[in-house]
């Protein structure tokens, strides 16, 4: 087993001590939005025919994958934005991919079928990012939407998207990547990362089940979802 | 006093809303404000529902309370500017049409964040004046457009002579009260005010199909100004009212007329607000219709209704109720040339009447302006009848083809499948002719308005003349005026049976000269039947502290209405007279 220098090893501590904070807090998230009541639809299935409560709500849940099923996803612009949402959430996952394996199993990631897709899959949610960060202050409607907070997750996203880029780099040996502070740093912005998220509006994919959920289930008991059109 | 409410009316699905949000701006452009405002975004439905959230994060979400700032949280509006703010956000820049809501990635209901807004801001007494008269009316008088029992009563009967002049029997005259009958058929106040004819045409077809049903004499209102208010409270006592009277008559089920609105209250929400687990089986009109064609029980000519026609989705019998196909069935077994609009279904866009904007005459012209989306979509069809199963949508969408001089009708299916409506008569042999009878009953029918006064009032020469023709033809004398000062003055001079009066006129308007002709003895008995161009004036006259008109007629006028109208006023009066 490679030997693991101080840094490293105090950057992967505090990691994993990130985690287990935020799990603990997602868990009191989760319990407090418990807490409140679970509204009961009293009404009888609303068409006969096409009403479904579970149909709506499998059909909500996956809504994620299809983007032929909103308006706003399947017209071009709005088609657009949906893959740089594919892009940018691919990215998402490659960087908390490359945040553990690359303390447990780094030669995973030094593997070349491995890590460039690891590397195009950050890359592209970088530029992505970058774009969004342009996005929502350039534009007067996203600027008028956007707390601080919107900004801030955003552009912490974006380096940490950065450095995890300079990151793979340096575990695959390209680009003169060479310093191992780079994962050291890359850890640090993770653990920073992980304490922040619960408290601010990327936690929205801990709601995301949730709130498809029940939208599908109100809507598949009238029978208004899946959506119909013609 | 609005933290508390707000505390109230959260709940699971709420909350998910409230903390849902990314703020990706994906709801943007699926709402016609926006559309129609592209440089306001204010308009745009995260934003509206921001509002909420604000609150929401202030008081019951950790960051939001531990760093307001930083999440965008904020206290409860605090001045009389912030909350007439808020009622500007949410009453008159979104119908609650739930369109945003299925464009949304996250599922966020902005609809349902939009009406606990209004809930909040009406429990302190913050909303438009329309709202809050016709809630007032909803809570005191059992219906919103305030009519009275015996008013509504009247109707129904005036509705049953007028079957029976049409059939010449008085079988299909309309049951009132009937214990055990199986079907109570509920309606929309707006039937009762300002067009009757729906509920005879309602009553002609269950007559026809051979149901066995009755109209209540109470709790017949379907509407619900809860859902428009945002008031649960009001909501549930609406409801109940039905619920109680089909249990009180025994029926097997709750019919609801064509209204939006009214359906989702009655059939869905209604429920959940009167805390009620489906207390009677209930539907919308449109399928009992469909299912009576489709069992055999009436029989329809589609050629009766050769006109290119369109259909327009209510948002809350679509979107809210799930009735996209069995609208668009019934009018194609009923009508030669359907033309579907796009976006359609799910997707198509509000009347902009909705979420009680009739009411809110504030806010009209811009509700005018964000109806050119859906005028557009009407304009692409080429139909020239956009038909729809709401009351709401016949008066937004009436008022946008004028706006947009369309040039096509409103109808609803009603309208369509009584016209169809394939009747057999029995041979009928007179038990003794009588040539003298035929005549009077010619002259009757010819001129159901000889001998009358009428007094048109209106500065337009054509439409003057237009409604001039019309009663002369009915065999009225006819007076004219052309403002209200000198309307004022021939009411006095000529004592007519009935005044037939424009609202918007130069000088003193249709508005303050109905109020002095109220307060004048010489004249406050005469009969007025407002006929305006402005609909959306209606909530002006009625708020007015006298008796309100006798009448109202929106243009362009239909000759048969208007003098079945004045036809039916001026009898009514006699009657009470005598």
């Amino acid at each position: 087993m490679p030997e693991v220098s101080p840094a490293l090893h105090t950057a992967e501590v505090v990691h994993w001590i990130a985690l287990v904070v935020m799990a603990i807090v997602y868990t009191l998230k989760i319990r407090w939005l418990l807490s409140f009541t679970l509204a009961k639809d009293r009404s009888a299935p609303g068409n006969p025919i096409q009403s479904d409560k579970k149909r709506g709500a499998r059909y909500s849940f996956f809504n994620v994958a299809m983007p032929w099923s909103m308006e706003s996803t399947r017209k071009p612009k709005g088609f657009i934005f949906y893959l740089s949402f594919v892009i940018f959430h691919l990215g998402v996952v490659a960087g908390i991919t490359l945040a553990f394996v690359s303390t447990i199993a780094p030669d995973f990631l030094r593997n070349q079928a491995v890590g460039y897709p690891m590397l195009a899959f950050l890359i592209g949610a970088l530029l992505v990012s970058i774009y969004r960060v342009f996005r929502r202050t350039l534009r007067p409607l996203m600027r008028l939407i956007s707390t601080p907070d919107d900004y801030f997750s955003l552009v912490m996203l974006t380096i940490w998207f950065a450095l995890g880029t300079c990151t793979q780099a340096y575990l695959m040996g390209i680009w003169g990547m060479t310093s191992e502070m780079l994962l050291v740093a890359y850890l640090y912005l993770t653990s920073f990362f992980l304490l922040y998220v619960p408290f601010s509006k990327i936690s929205h994919y801990l709601y995301y089940p949730f709130t498809r959920i029940y939208i599908g289930r109100a809507l598949g008991q009238r029978g208004s979802y899946p959506v119909v059109r013609g | 006093m609005m933290e508390e409410q707000l505390a109230k009316k959260l709940n699971r699905q709420v909350v998910g809303s409230l903390v849902g949000c990314v703020h990706c701006g994906m709801c943007d452009e699926s709402c016609h404000y926006v559309l129609a405002f592209p440089d306001d975004h204010k308009m745009t439905p995260s934003y509206k529902a921001d509002q909420l959230r604000k609150l929401f994060k202030a008081n019951h979400d950790w960051t939001g309370k531990t760093f307001p700032w930083w999440v965008g949280a904020d206290k409860v509006p605090l001045t009389d500017d912030d909350l007439e703010t808020l009622k500007d956000i949410a009453f008159g820049t979104c119908t609650n049409c739930r369109r945003c809501t299925l464009s949304c990635p996250m599922g966020v209901d902005t609809a349902t964040l939009n009406r606990i807004m209004r809930g909040l801001l009406s429990h302190v007494g913050v909303m438009p004046e329309g709202v809050r008269v016709v809630s007032k009316d909803q809570w005191e008088l059992g219906n919103q457009m305030g009519v009275l029992k015996e008013d509504y009563v009247d109707t129904l009967e005036w509705m049953s002579e007028e079957l029976e002049e049409d059939l010449g029997h008085n079988e299909a005259a309309i049951p009132v009260e009937k214990k055990g009958a199986k079907v109570m058929y509920c309606i929309n106040p707006r039937e009762v005010k300002y067009d009757p004819r729906t509920i005879k045409e309602a009553a002609l077809i269950f007559w026809a199909a051979g149901e066995d049903w009755t109209m209540p004499e109470e709790g017949w209102d379907n509407t619900n100004f809860g859902l428009f208010s945002g008031d649960d409270q009001l909501g549930g006592v609406c409801a109940k009212r039905e619920y109680e009277k089909a249990r009180e008559l025994g029926v097997d089920k709750i019919v609801i007329s064509e209204c939006g609105h009214g359906f989702r209250s009655t059939r869905f929400e209604g429920v959940n607000w009167a805390a009620e687990s489906e207390p009677v089986a209930m539907e919308t009109s449109v399928l009992t219709m469909l299912n009576y064609i489709k069992q055999g029980k009436i029989k329809v000519d589609p050629s009766k209704n050769p006109e290119p026609m369109t259909f327009h989705d209510s948002c809350n019998n679509a979107r809210s109720g799930g009735f996209y196909e069995e609208p668009r069935e019934l009018l194609k077994l009923v009508s030669m040339d359907f033309r579907e609009m796009y976006p359609n279904r799910a997707e198509n866009y509000c009347c902009t009447g909705g979420g009680g904007a009739m009411s809110m005459s504030e806010y009209t012209p811009r509700r005018l302006e964000s109806a050119k989306i859906k005028a557009e979509q009407i304009r692409a069809t080429g139909a020239k009848v956009v038909v729809t199963s709401c009351h709401n949508c016949v008066d937004g969408l009436n008022d946008l083809i004028k706006h947009y001089d369309l040039g096509c009708e409103v109808k609803q299916l009603v309208n369509l499948v009584a016209k169809a409506l394939v009747i057999e008569e029995p041979e009928k042999i007179p038990e003794e002719f009588k040539p003298g009878d035929l005549e009077v009953t010619e002259v009757a029918e010819k001129e159901p308005l000889a001998g009358r006064k009428i007094l048109v009032v209106d500065d337009e020469e054509d439409v003057r003349a237009f409604l001039t023709m019309v009663f002369e033809d009915a065999g009225a004398e006819v007076v004219t005026a052309t403002d209200g000062d000198e309307a004022i003055a021939m009411a006095r001079e000529h004592k007519p049976d009935l005044i037939s009066l424009d609202l918007s006129m130069p000088g003193k308007d249709g508005v303050e000269a109905f109020v002095e002709l109220r307060k004048n003895p010489e004249t406050e008995e005469i009969p007025v039947c407002v006929v305006t161009g402005h609909p959306e004036f209606r909530q002006v006259i009625y708020d007015r502290p006298v008796t309100p008109p006798e009448g109202y007629l929106g243009k362009p006028v239909d000759e048969d209405k208007l003098v079945a109208y004045a036809h039916h006023i001026i009898k009514h009066r006699q009657e009470r007279a005598n």
